[in-house]
């Protein structure tokens, strides 16, 4: 892996750090401020969603009995399986000293974080009193009331704020380098000392950089278990009930997988993106975008066989309700929500088989787009298994209100409005990272000149 | 930064040096190392590996500190929901036992790493004596190149065999150019 | 219809959030302007109690707001003494409630002088301690915020005195010429001093005409049975002593009269302790699937004019079995329309068999000859005098069509000038051809008396508020005679007359208290000697003991009979598409259309279709496919497709619902609906059906002509959301499902393997894996539910009829709220016990069964353990406990029940309670909460409670006495109330406890017991009891 130049046109330190800054320092051109305009005003949405929600009531959302939980939930499960490829390129990737990673860790990792700002919304906003969510937090209060430690939703909590908590931490720790090199570059007093702050005084001895590195292995280390026991722990949402569809030991391992799967499609259609509209061609390669499209291929068709693997198990339980929840799912109502899923997280990432389709930036690009409209399917589907469990006489049908839907989108609003801001105001990759996999970043690569 | 010229120095007084390229910078440090300095340091825009050897400095006892933070951070979590449903609110809740431990493993488990991971950033900040908003290293205008790409020694005063004459030259015999003292003038 | 369509879209709006939300409708506000000019402003806004006192007049201010507010007169507490009221201890009064000829014992729950909950009496005839649906929801009529609050003279407001002054002119002039020109419209009634009074007024006013209407009635019944006795004669069935029981089209256990004792007996004689005890077979033939069909061991469905023709066939196979039955000499049945004699053969030797313990029934809504020949058929089998007794009627004014015929001609002819129309409200349910409307414009003055300003209010110049049941004195006549006080529990809320104070005024021309002309009437049931002393026993029994009428055996008239039947014989006729048969029945939920403005009643869904907030044409399925009609299910909800019924040159537009075991060629449509001027709930609801209607066939006729139209209408269904039927999908898995969750077996297969039940399992290799007490093992060690109550409920799923009574019965016990039509078509019903209806066998001849679910308290409740805030867990009673103010609302609970019995407030479904951003409710409404029950705010779980609220009352008042709750003394609001004691509740730690021992029996089963949740409920396994003669019978 490492004989491919990981980064295009033998750049100079001067001259990495002279490109990532700017974007900062500069301008952004037109097409950003287009972009913004349009990811805040789906921003505003959600707002008047939201506040006509607390407003009213859950019950401008679709959700009934016996569907209690609709469009908030898979929209919740969406956004944390988004954030999932963030943490696993920066901290699985780091670990197995993928050296391609620090193209895109930086941007990746604030991915995950605007993603999982996205889902922590949901669960907050679907309960029925929004004003007593507090409740979830283990401490003492007047009622001498303490949560139930039993309850998925509260394992949910945990893990996914442990979470946002350690993907922030870690991605701030990753800035410190850049931000210092931001300080050094700053030309006004103002920028100086907001830098200067933010930078912590980071001065780049090597007497800093060993704790500095050993902190950041150790998060890495920690993020690792946490990002695959984060979407297992959603899963629990489903897996520990006793509903048939969702009872099932299969889906923590399904959902991570397709936490990354979703991921890594979401971080390629950003990368996309970005490099084009910042010309970064030369640092996120044709080889670093393949690299992803492979492991897209491999997590699509971990999920595929999830799917097959549950109407097998659904058969062989011998259990009727199983059997009937998954005929259901495929042959149901929703089936055309099941075979959107199957063909979008299934069918497609095929094509990745070929070299040429899979270094084509449009056909990438349309790929990654259809795998995460084909993972929402996936949640939808088994959010709607709700509508027919034991008894038949309580059977409903759940169709999404206008209300859900401006949630969702207000959701995407909210998501690319912080991503933007991202872009515009930090250094959207790890220049000290990439320095480090330079040539001449080797000490004993004697005839080290540029 | 002309500003912080007139500012009276904090800590001690230092010589600077810069070296071209990293591994310059690497062979400085060991001649440095082998010298018998101790105070000094090298800083360069991304982490040299096997720099710690070459400086003669061990390693980051950062690991120990999370370790012990994050598990203490477990006991208590498992006291705490002991606590909670066995103790203080026993409550029967779907017949299953006060304390399912089982149950418990998740918010056990990410509260433990969620206290390691602050501890690691926290406790990188403390070992490095960050955060910080000034240094006497940046009084140098050169120095603000050692995040983009400059390299550079720095020598405290503060180390046993300091002495101004001595260290300049030393450097400069090493390869150090622009050879500056920070510090009290 | 269109306009309809549009009523209902804004009626969607009014409704979703409760019935009492709409105070600020435009609809509203224009029914205001016209009735309370004065008024309208404060009761369009949130009604602060300042302005609802100044609104209902000051002498409202105790009717519960401020509590103890007792009628002067002295009434008895039926458990504790009026004198010691302790505030919060809940008090009882017995009283009864007048309906149609017939009256309902009740004891009456007030908190504080403010009546909450209707029960039945355990003494009454009647009641039996059972309430129906239309018993346990008048207590929300009573606090109908619509309800007429002043006199109205031309629709302005007037007052009392002023009506009275008016009177007082009128009284003068008609008794000069004793009452020429004036006439009175009353509805039918069984009372001693309305009865008096009647007569006393036909007395001064000789040449006064009366007439008595109901547009649903035993009319027919009466008529029947005059043409065959010659007597007029109130039938009273024992239910209990028959064994083989024959409904020609009667659905005696649940719109009939007197359904509760019916109901009672009719479950008593199959309510069977082991396969040993042999239990009571029930043939129904009907043209509409009732809850009597559904109980039906053999039913079959014909049109209801074949009815008479099955009878006479009936009649003949009985003479030929030897019971010579008169009265069919030279009557044949008619040639051409098929009969199903082997059916009839059977039923027929069934019936000899069980001489003198059989029942033949034919429902009120059959032609009197029908009643007539089967008035023969009972006593040619002798069952007259043992299970069926005749009593004579007494005080009764009986309800005449040809009467009100005779009335609206005069009225035409402007014979009548004065009319006086005592309660009912005939301009809008009246029969059509009489066209009432138009008559009434011919009488100089017209006096509306009712409780609301309606349909009719609205064309007299006088409307005069009448006061409902439970404020007013009165008394009134069981159906054996039984003689009861109805004695008010409030005063008046808005200053309303009773009928008997109207009519005492209209005769004599002074005012009279309702209270001294009860008393007068009873001076003569009661010795004068101690007449204090019996009447404080009276009003505190609620009724007068041995009252009832004594039985009389009539004479029949067999040639009564023949002459009439060859005529009705002559005129049937073969239904087909270009002739198809109307059937009108009374609405389960409106009935006649009184209760259109009764929020709970609405949202009752119909036992058998499951519709709320609707009426719907009934068509088989058949008729369904030749008319190219099939359910409209889009995005589960049914929109469904019209249909034009052109009938005698009149038409409506309704929308279809297809019902299966509906008779071919007959479209069934619910009376009572699309009013015009209920009242916020109920105006708009439904098609008013009455506009097909006519005086000569009230009941059933042919020659309807039906088109269907391009338009969908959506209709709220509460079961099967989007017609599941129509997808072949869902109906096999729910026809695989349906017999292991609603449990049932013929008495046959039943005997051969008693334990049908409990084995049958759904899980493979389930049946191995059970722990020592029987239950399927557990991974854990389950708590020790031995010490203490550990409270348990039985089902029987044998006794339960689906007559919703239960649900009513703790929407009103429990606060539930009323969500409307919007709420019901998304899913959003909160009633806390449903009643589950499952279709076994095929579309034509389906076997309907009902099962009750509510919370079934599992041991291992699933919904405890997902909720992160500890919201719901278990106390050591064994009750799943439901911690509203710590509920946050993920619906994680709801999401994971199995039973799917939690309900969600979705919005705020009782306005006020989230304390901001909601308006307020009137506060009318609130004074018909209990005030032991939490009333829920929005985003809050909930569901049933075993009516711990109960629990708790039982456990201080045996605290008080130092002793044990005793068995049977916590009773829960659905198992008071359910007429067939289907439900039985208790302490399981008791072995000696009634529900400890039921649970023993082998019919026992718990729902999905596979999943090991432990309910604390189950059920008892249905039965049928199909006739051997008879092959393939209706129950698998």
């Amino acid at each position: 892996m490492d004989e491919a130049p990981l980064i295009m046109g033998n750049p100079t330190f001067a001259s990495i750090t002279q490109q990532i800054s700017e974007v900062v320092e500069n301008k952004p051109p037109k097409s950003w401020y287009g972009a913004f305009a349009a990811a805040s005003a789906g921003l505003l949405l959600l707002l008047i969603a939201v506040s006509y929600l607390i407003w009213e009531g859950t019950g401008i959302w679709g959700i009934t009995s016996p569907v209690g939980w609709g469009l908030a939930i898979v929209n919740f499960v969406f956004w944390v399986g988004i954030g999932h490829a963030g943490t696993l390129i920066s901290a699985i990737l780091f670990l197995l000293r993928q050296r391609w990673r620090t193209s895109i860790n930086r941007f990746a990792e604030a991915m995950t974080i605007f993603a999982v700002i996205c889902a922590l919304m949901f669960p907050g906003i679907h309960v029925g009193r929004i004003w007593v969510t507090y409740w979830f937090a283990p401490v003492p209060n007047q009622m001498n009331m303490w949560p139930n430690f039993r309850s998925p939703l509260l394992w949910d909590f945990f893990a996914v704020g442990t979470y946002f908590t350690v993907s922030l931490l870690f991605w701030y720790v990753g800035l410190i380098p850049d931000i210092a090199s931001l300080r050094d570059r700053a030309k006004t007093r103002s920028k100086q000392i907001v830098y200067g702050i933010l930078s912590l005084g980071w001065s780049g001895g090597n007497k800093q950089w060993r704790h500095y590195e050993m902190a950041y292995l150790i998060l890495a280390g920690l993020s690792t278990p946490l990002v695959l026991s984060v979407h297992s722990i959603v899963s629990t949402d489903f897996a520990t009930s006793i509903l048939p569809g969702w009872h099932t030991t299969i889906f923590p391992p399904y959902f991570v997988a397709g936490a990354i799967f979703s991921g890594f499609a979401m971080v390629m259609t950003l990368a996309v993106i970005a490099r084009k509209i910042y010309k970064m061609e030369n640092i996120i390669t044709m080889y670093h975008l393949e690299n992803m499209a492979k492991i897209m291929m491999v997590t699509g068709m971990m999920v595929g066989y999830a799917y097959s693997c549950e109407f097998f198990i659904a058969w062989y339980s011998g259990n009727v309700y199983e059997r009937f929840a998954f005929i259901n799912r495929a042959f149901g109502p929703y089936w055309w929500s099941y075979f959107s899923m199957i063909f979008c997280n299934v069918v497609v990432p095929q094509i990745f088989w070929s070299r040429k389709l899979r270094t084509s930036i449009p056909v990438l690009f349309a790929a990654s787009i259809l795998i995460n409209v084909g993972m929402w399917f996936e949640r939808f589907v088994i959010i709607v298994t709700l509508a027919r469990d034991y008894l038949p006489s309580s059977w409903e049908y759940y169709s999404p209100t206008v209300w859900d839907w401006f949630t969702f989108i207000g959701s995407f609003g909210l998501f690319f409005t912080l991503f933007l801001l991202f872009l515009r105001y930090v250094p959207m990759i790890a220049a000290a990272e990439v320095k480090g996999v330079l040539p001449q970043a080797d000490p004993h690569r004697h005839n080290g000149k540029h | 930064m002309s500003e912080t010229k007139q500012v009276a120095a904090a800590g001690p007084s230092i010589v600077l040096a810069e070296f071209d390229g990293a591994a310059a910078l690497f062979s400085a440090a060991e001649k440095l190392r082998d010298a018998g300095y101790r105070e000094f340091d090298c800083h360069s825009p991304f982490p040299i590996h096997g720099m710690d050897r070459a400086m003669g400095i061990k390693r980051s006892p950062l690991a120990f500190i999370v370790f012990a933070c994050a598990f203490s951070a477990v006991f208590f979590m498992i006291w705490l929901t002991y606590y909670v449903g066995a103790v203080d609110y026993k409550l029967v809740i779907s017949g299953k036992p006060f304390f399912s431990y089982q149950a418990y493993a998740p918010p056990i488990f990410a509260m433990g790493v969620l206290t390691g991971a602050i501890t690691a950033v926290l406790g990188m900040m403390a070992l490095n004596r960050l955060p910080r908003l000034h240094h006497s290293l940046f009084r140098s205008k050169n120095f603000e190149r050692v995040t983009t790409d400059g390299f550079f020694v720095s020598v405290q005063s503060d180390d046993p065999q300091y002495d101004e004459a001595r260290v300049k030259a030393f450097l400069a015999s090493i390869g150090g150019k622009n050879v500056e003292v920070l510090g009290d003038e | 219809m269109s306009s309809m369509n549009h009523d209902q879209g804004s009626a969607g709006d009014k409704y979703w959030r409760s019935l009492d939300h709409l105070a600020d409708t435009p609809e509203f506000q224009a029914i205001v302007q016209r009735e309370f000019p004065e008024h309208a402003s404060e009761m369009t806004h949130p009604i602060t109690r300042r302005n609802f006192l100044s609104l209902m007049g000051a002498s409202l201010a105790f009717a519960g707001l401020a509590g103890c507010r007792r009628p002067v007169e002295k009434i008895i507490p039926y458990v504790v003494k009026p004198e010691e009221i302790v505030p919060g201890v809940a008090q009882r009064f017995a009283t009864a409630m007048p309906f149609g000829t017939t009256a309902y014992g009740l004891v009456v729950t007030t908190h504080e002088g403010r009546p909450t909950k209707v029960d039945g009496h355990p003494g009454h005839p009647g009641s039996l301690g059972a309430a129906h649906a239309f018993m346990q929801a008048s207590i929300l009529d009573l606090y109908d915020p619509d309800r007429s609050k002043t006199v109205l003279k031309e629709g302005k407001e007037s007052s009392w005195p002023d009506f009275v002054s008016a009177w007082r002119d009128l009284y003068a002039a008609y008794i000069k010429d004793q009452g020429a020109g004036l006439a009175v419209l009353s509805g039918s009634f069984v009372s001693p001093t309305l009865a008096r009074l009647k007569a006393e007024f036909l007395k001064a006013f000789p040449r006064a005409r009366w007439a008595t209407y109901e547009p649903v009635s035993d009319e027919n019944i009466y008529e029947g049975l005059r043409l065959a006795t010659g007597a007029t004669l109130q039938p009273v069935y024992r239910y209990d002593r028959a064994n083989v029981i024959l409904s020609l089209e009667s659905d005696f256990l649940y719109t009939g009269t007197d359904s509760i004792s019916a109901a009672r007996g009719f479950s008593d004689g199959r309510r069977i302790k082991t396969e040993q005890d042999s239990m009571n077979r029930l043939y129904v033939a009907e043209s509409t699937f009732t809850v009597t069909g559904s109980a039906a061991d053999h039913r079959l469905r014909l049109p209801g004019s074949h009815v008479a023709a099955l009878a006479l066939a009936v009649a003949r196979a009985l003479t030929a079995e030897g019971a010579v039955v008169e009265g069919m000499s030279g009557v044949d049945v008619p040639s051409g329309i098929a009969l199903e004699h082997e059916w009839i053969q059977a039923v027929a030797r069934d019936l000899v068999r069980a001489r003198g313990a059989g029942i033949i029934v034919a429902g009120y809504q059959q032609p009197p000859e029908v009643h007539a020949l089967v008035y023969a058929m009972n006593r040619a089998l002798q069952n007259e005098g043992s299970t069926i007794i005749y009593r004579e009627i007494k005080d009764a004014a009986l309800p005449n069509r040809s009467d009100l015929a005779a009335l609206v001609n005069d009225m035409n002819s402007a014979n009548v000038t004065s009319l006086v129309i005592l309660g009912g409200n005939p301009a809008y349910d009246a029969p059509a051809d009489l066209n009432f409307e138009a008559a009434l414009s011919n009488v100089r003055t017209a006096i509306h008396f009712s409780t609301h300003a309606d349909e009719t209010s609205r064309l007299c110049l006088w409307h005069v508020p009448q006061s409902h049941f439970l404020e007013s004195w009165g008394d009134v006549r069981a159906a054996d005679g039984t003689l009861s006080v109805v004695q008010p529990m409030v005063d008046p809320l808005f200053g309303a007359h009773s009928s008997i104070e109207l009519l005492s005024l209209l005769t004599t021309g002074t005012e009279v208290s309702g209270y001294e002309s009860v008393r007068a009437t009873w001076s003569l049931y009661l010795k004068a000697a101690n007449f204090e002393h019996d009447w404080r026993r009276v009003l505190h029994d609620g009724l007068l003991a041995d009252s009832a009428l004594p039985a009389v055996s009539p004479k029949v008239n067999g040639a009564a009979i023949a002459g009439a039947l060859k005529a009705l014989m002559a005129a049937v006729s073969l239904p087909g598409l270009d002739n198809m048969e109307i059937v009108f029945r009374p609405s389960a939920s409106t009935f006649d259309g009184r209760y259109a403005n009764n929020g709970w009643l609405q949202e009752l869904p119909d036992p058998i279709t499951k519709v709320a907030w609707d009426n719907v044409a009934l068509i088989s399925a058949t008729t369904a496919k030749e008319l190219k009609l099939s359910q409209g299910l889009r995005d589960g909800q049914n929109h469904q497709p019209m249909l034009r019924l052109q009938y005698q040159g009149r038409e409506i537009d309704m929308p279809i619902w297809i019902q299966p075991g509906q008779a071919d060629y007959t479209v069934t449509v619910a009376l009572g609906y699309g009013r015009r001027a209920a009242g916020r709930i109920g105006d708009g609801v439904g098609v008013n059906t009455y506009a097909l209607r006519t005086s000569t066939a009230p009941y059933f006729d042919g020659g309807l002509r039906v088109a269907r139209l391009d338009r969908t209408y959506p209709i709220a269904s509460v079961q099967d959301h989007g017609g599941l039927e129509t997808e072949t999908l869902a109906s096999n898995e729910i026809a695989r499902r349906a017999p292991t969750v609603l449990r049932e077996a013929s008495l046959e297969q039943y005997r051969k393997n008693p334990d049908f039940a409990s084995n049958d399992v759904v899980l493979p290799g389930f049946k191995g894996l059970k722990d020592k007490d029987g239950k399927p093992v557990s991974i854990y060690d389950a708590h020790a539910y031995d010490k203490g109550y550990q409270w348990g409920m039985s089902i029987d799923l044998n006794a339960c009829i689906g007559c919703n009574a239960c649900t009513v019965a703790c929407q009103s016990e429990n606060n539930i709220p009323v969500v409307g039509k919007e709420q019901v078509l998304m899913g959003r019903e909160m009633h806390w016990i449903r009643l589950d209806r499952y279709y076994k066998g095929s579309v034509d001849e389906p076997d309907v069964a009902f099962q009750p679910v509510a919370c079934q308290h599992c041991e291992n409740a699933p919904c405890e353990q997902v909720c992160p805030v500890a919201a719901t867990v278990h106390d050591k009673e064994g009750l799943n406990v439901m911690v509203y103010n710590r509920c946050v609302g993920t619906r994680y609970c709801a999401n994971n029940c199995p039973y799917k019995v939690r309900r969600f407030n979705f919005l705020e479904f009782n306005p006020g309670t989230s304390g901001f951003m909601q308006e307020d409710s009137p506060e009318i409404l609130k004074l018909v909460r209990n005030p032991d029950v939490t009333v829920r705010m929005r985003g809050v779980m909930e569901k049933c409670t075993y009516c711990v609220q109960r629990i708790s009352s039982a456990r201080i008042a045996a605290k008080k006495e130092g002793r044990e709750i005793r068995d049977g003394e916590v009773v829960t609001a659905c198992q008071q109330t359910c007429p067939t004691q289907a439900i039985v509740f208790g302490n399981l730690n008791d072995p000696e406890s009634r529900v400890a021992r039921i649970k023993q029996a082998n019919r026992d089963y718990e729902l999905l017991a596979e999943l090991n949740v432990r309910p604390r409920t189950s059920y008892l396994a249905r039965l049928r009891n199909p006739n051997p003669d008879l092959e393939q019978p209706v129950a698998g």
